[in-house]
């Protein structure tokens, strides 16, 4: 999960500037991950929440 | 003399670099300050709302509204940007693959458009990329705003869970299938029938007005609305100075949006290097927009207070003026504009009235002022602006010019990606029993049994709440 650069000395030189992902995880399979545990997070929330919601018409 | 033309040339290159580093960074912030601008939107429809609702169900009908924003927004993220790149030529091309321009596709949207894989690097922070991070920003806005414009015609008898689920279709599936659709340099609307809406009336209007009169077959009129003998009563909101307040919110934050339709020259993704164009790639300054969209709004309070003398009309009116040229922003003269816009606020009470003779409760009139407004607007945009190209320079040959026809199919479109969704999930949800609330609570009022705050002091007391 670490980050993809330990200095940003290189990436200043000429060609270090490239089109690349800069956040933690980049060039890896973890965006994929916090993608599926962020969808799921979500359909959690909506069960959840509409569950409280029919109690609270009870 | 050899080595002052290397220095010159050096000092030239410098020269462009920076040029290009000044215009790229514009870019970036131009598109970035749109977001902020179209959030003013939302602020305004969350005013909107909560004037337009009584006492005893304001802090819900707020509640339902953030909501929308959010869930619509994450959404927007996870499935509806990918959407939007790849199926500008289905059904035409069913295997949906590129088009003409090369910038669509299911194979290029999973290359640029998917929180996973490869194509994660364009979904997060780049070190290189300056482009779509605020794009994303801004289409998720206009998706958020597809799920404001349906949430106020749903107050006061909208489940919250039932709610978010239609938004979440709107947001991220039914409006984005309209913008690849007819909103897009590939799409089959644009490139077969010539459909043109630059300001998008038809296909986020439209779409989200008639999905909310979908939405409305199933969810049934509010308590007391209507008589047994089928008349209704008006149901007056708690606040009007907060609803009219919102509403020109709302007109502010249309600056940003239409501001957000422009593409900016002199970028790799640019239409061309020294001029702006629409997402078409057709001729368009942000001066042209200067004077129609402040005229519009003008108009359209004209047109509306003529007719009803009403301020919540007038401020309808001054979205519907809007919405009315919307489609035809880039090419219509101001006094056109003053016109188009007029008649939109003379016509919009007795359609909001002709749909309520249909036992049809929309609480704030949107599906009216945007939906049937949003038509007009794209309809009237082919009787005035037939012949005009409907592509720019780099367009095929072939390509079909902006005619009534075409934009009659956009409209016919347009009010069936709106409508069938709206109806589908709405049915759905409400054969789960989490559509409409209960009789009992809504006569007893939602913030008493969903919200644990309170919007008033306990010294104030709705007057139509049993609590």
């Amino acid at each position: 999960m670490g980050y993809f650069a330990e200095s940003f000395a290189e990436l200043y030189n000429a060609d270090g500037w490239i089109d690349m992902g800069m956040y933690i995880g980049s060039g890896s399979s973890m965006p994929g991950w916090w993608t599926v545990i962020a969808s799921v997070m979500l359909v959690v929330v909506l069960v959840k929440g509409n569950t409280d919601e029919q109690d609270q018409y009870k | 003399m050899e080595d002052q033309i290397l220095a010159l040339t050096a000092e030239l290159a410098a020269v462009k670099s920076a040029a290009q580093v000044t215009n790229t960074m514009f870019a970036e912030a131009y598109y970035y300050l749109t977001i902020p601008l179209m959030v003013l939107i939302h602020a305004g429809f969350l005013l909107y709302e909560m004037g337009a609702t009584r006492v005893k169900n304001v802090l819900s009908s707020g509640m339902k509204n953030l909501l929308a924003f959010a869930f619509t927004i994450v959404t927007f993220y996870l499935f509806g940007w990918w959407f939007y790149w790849a199926l500008p030529t289905f059904p035409y091309d069913l295997a949906s693959g590129a088009g003409y321009m090369e910038i669509s596709g299911i194979a290029y949207a999973s290359a640029i458009a998917l929180p996973w894989g490869d194509s994660a690097q364009y979904m997060g922070p780049n070190m290189a990329d300056h482009a779509s991070g605020v794009f994303w920003g801004a289409f998720a806005l206009f998706a958020a705003t597809t799920a404001s414009i349906a949430s106020g015609a749903l107050i006061e008898r909208i489940q919250t869970v039932g709610f978010v689920i239609c938004a979440i279709v709107l947001g991220s599936f039914a409006w984005v299938v309209a913008a690849a659709w007819g909103w897009h340099a590939d799409g089959w609307l644009v490139t077969e029938f010539g459909f043109h809406d630059f300001g998008a009336a038809g296909l986020v209007h439209a779409v989200a007005g008639f999905f909310a009169l979908g939405v409305l077959l199933n969810l049934g009129p509010r308590v007391g609305k209507f008589n047994a003998d089928g008349s209704a009563n008006h149901i007056a909101g708690h606040n009007m100075p907060l609803t009219v307040t919102g509403l020109m919110l709302i007109i502010v934050g249309f600056f940003g949006f239409l501001m957000a339709c422009i593409i900016l020259p002199g970028e790799g993704w640019s239409w061309y290097a020294d001029q702006g164009t629409t997402i078409y790639g057709t001729p368009m300054t942000l001066s042209a927009l200067g004077f129609n969209i402040a005229l519009a709004a003008s108009g359209g309070i004209i047109g509306a207070w003529i007719m009803t003398k009403d301020p919540f009309w007038m401020m309808s009116g001054c979205l519907a003026g809007i919405i009315s040229v919307a489609s035809g922003l880039d090419i219509y003269f101001g006094s056109t504009v003053i016109v188009i816009a007029m008649v939109a606020g003379m016509i919009l009470k007795p359609c909001a009235d002709w749909l309520e003779g249909f036992g049809i409760d929309d609480a704030v009139g949107a599906v009216t002022v945007h939906g049937t407004i949003g038509l007009f607007g794209v309809v009237v945009l082919g009787l005035l602006g037939s012949g005009a190209p409907g592509l720019g320079a780099f367009a095929p040959e072939d390509t079909v010019a902006i005619s009534l026809f075409g934009q009659i199919v956009g409209a016919i479109v347009m009010f069936l990606l709106g409508f069938v969704p709206g109806y589908i999930v709405s049915w759905l949800v409400n054969k789960a029993g989490m559509l409409r609330i209960p009789d009992e609570v809504q006569i007893k009022g939602l913030d008493a049994v969903k919200v644990p705050a309170r919007a008033y002091p306990e010294s104030m007391v709705s007057p139509d709440s049993d609590s």
